[in-house]
């Protein structure tokens, strides 16, 4: 009995969990989805009863201070400043990364020459340079767009290097013997080909570009969201030190957000974009 | 003999330009006479006096030490309890979602002042810090790998009637490994940034303080020294991971040779 009612059980289970997402319904799950962010707030209001209001205001307090700095023209300026120098600094990091990433994986001494270097180097943590950057530069946007630049190009370089060398050498074979001209092979075959790779860098990078952004203004006191963060704690003001950690989180999504756009917009062809556009 | 020569042959090629850069700097350092970039050899006997020292080592060394291994050994636990509870309890993953977005999304060091505030200036502050921000990749990854376990195998394992416990730690833990790895290793990045901004504030050793003080009096050979210290800090915190990695994945890596994989 046991034998065949547990096998069918289990049989049930499957489809079953397959399915309750989409049987649910999307606006159920947004639901649902609120309800747990309100329990987040409600969490959060409950922590707040605990300490003193001047160590954790109540979310209500934050929320209505951020809508008195949204009126401000420094707010805009700071999440201006934040999101130039963090879009900046993934621009220069993609545009020199990704080239040399390639050019030195296509080419073997390319990529044996510099393989002990750029995995020393990687391995810096980017922050070690701040007080450097701090002396040469001062607390300016330039200081905290070398740090960035610093630290994220490592990963989009070395994944770039990686994809070069990841090419199917059949495609590659089969090109040559083809005689397709190198100039379509490179457009066609070799840079469809290592995109995937490529982005893997870019998302670290995007991540690391913007936490480097945050942590130099904040550290350096370079204008910007983490200098507001440092500046509001300098003054005791946690009230606005917390509408600013809000924003930096939003500022956060916002980056994550369009990365992944524009990853769906690049690999439309790929596998993994397609399998999820059907599901 | 030809093996011999393969190998030194790529030992040089992988050595020339390191060797020829850090060359290129020695002489350069010595005829540039800038305030901010000092003589690599003046740089070295600095790195010698703060770093190779017994007493001063424990002193600069020891309490980021301690912040590393407690934070990020915590970090690696929550992240892979919490990603493997998330991948495999599906709605409570979606449930939790905006939430688990929004918070990966705070660069770690936007949260050293609230850090500062809820837990005071110390150690366990730095480590908890630590533990906040490296934790999201882990766990992230481990999400991933966990839901990206291949279906034939848990239909396998299910048709051979194994236990849950044992499925998770035979089944859907090592097959998401190199996940997991690939996430701990973007947490050993974050660790190391996140620890030296902590340390730059109210702490009494570390290396996140000897640079930040080195800088503030001005002793610029002791604020080379001490990137030095950390780039050889990194590296070796790297070669360590990799070694572990290496390890505990090597089941991984001979099951694609054999599968045809030598590229």
């Amino acid at each position: 009995m046991t034998i065949q009612t547990e096998p069918s059980a289990r049989a049930d289970e499957a489809p079953d969990a397959a399915s309750t997402p989409r049987r649910l319904g999307r606006l159920s799950w947004l639901l649902i989805q609120t309800g747990t962010v309100l329990l987040a707030g409600g969490v959060w209001w409950f922590a707040s009863t605990l300490f003193p209001p001047s160590t954790l205001p109540p979310p209500a307090e934050v929320i209505a201070r951020l809508g008195e700095l949204a009126i401000t023209g420094g707010f805009w300026v700071a999440i201006a400043i934040t999101l130039g120098t963090f879009a900046l600094g993934l621009a220069i990091c993609i545009v020199v990364g990704i080239p040399l990433g390639l050019a030195i994986g296509a080419n073997p001494i390319g990529a044996g020459s510099t393989r002990l270097l750029f995995d020393f180097l990687r391995t810096i943590p980017p922050i070690a340079i701040l007080p450097l950057l701090l002396l040469v530069f001062g607390a300016k946007f330039e200081m905290v767009l070398v740090l960035a630049v610093s630290g994220a190009i490592w990963p989009i370089l070395i994944q770039s290097i990686y994809a070069a060398r990841q090419g199917e050498a059949l495609l590659a074979e089969m090109s040559r013997s083809y005689r397709i001209p190198r100039a379509w092979y490179i457009r066609h075959i070799f840079v469809p080909g290592a995109i995937p790779f490529v982005m893997t860098g870019v998302r670290l990078g995007t991540t690391i570009c913007l936490l480097l952004t945050v942590s130099g203004e904040l550290l350096g006191g370079a204008p910007g969201v983490g200098f507001e963060i440092a500046n509001a704690q300098a003054f005791y003001d946690n009230t606005r030190m917390y509408a600013y950690v809000l924003v930096a989180a939003v500022l956060g999504l916002i980056v994550n957000g369009g990365f992944w756009a524009a990853q769906r917009r690049l690999l439309r062809w790929h596998p993994s974009v397609r399998r999820e556009q059907h599901s | 003999m030809s093996a011999v020569r393969r190998t030194g042959l790529i030992i040089a090629l992988e050595i020339w330009l390191p060797v020829l850069l850090v060359a290129i700097w020695w002489f350069a350092s010595e005829s540039v006479n800038s305030v901010y970039f000092p003589s690599l050899r003046k740089i070295m006997t600095a790195f010698v006096e703060n770093w190779l020292d017994p007493m001063s080592l424990l002193d600069n060394l020891g309490p980021s030490l301690q912040v590393i291994l407690v934070g990020y050994g915590t970090a690696l636990l929550v992240g892979i309890v919490a990603g493997t509870l998330l991948g495999l309890v599906t709605p409570l993953e979606r449930a939790v979602r905006p939430i688990v977005e929004a918070a990966r999304a705070v660069p770690g060091v936007a949260l050293l002042p609230l850090f500062i505030v809820l837990f005071g200036i110390d150690q366990e502050m730095r480590i908890l810090l630590v533990a906040y921000g490296a934790a999201w990749p882990v766990l992230l990854n481990t999400l991933d790998g966990v839901r990206a376990v291949e279906p034939v195998l848990l239909d396998v394992g299910r048709v051979f009637r194994v236990g849950r416990v044992r499925r998770l730690f035979r089944v859907i833990l090592p097959s998401a490994g190199p996940q997991i790895f690939a996430g701990a290793r973007i947490s050993l990045a974050i660790t190391l940034i996140i620890m030296v901004v902590a340390e730059t504030v109210g702490a009494s050793g570390g290396v996140g303080y000897f640079l930040m003080t080195a800088k503030s009096e001005f002793r610029i050979s002791d604020m080379w020294s001490a990137i030095v210290a950390l780039g050889l800090l990194g590296y070796l915190l790297n070669i360590l991971f990799r070694i572990a990695e290496r390890y505990v994945l090597r089941w991984h890596r001979l099951q694609q040779s054999r599968l045809g994989g030598a590229s």
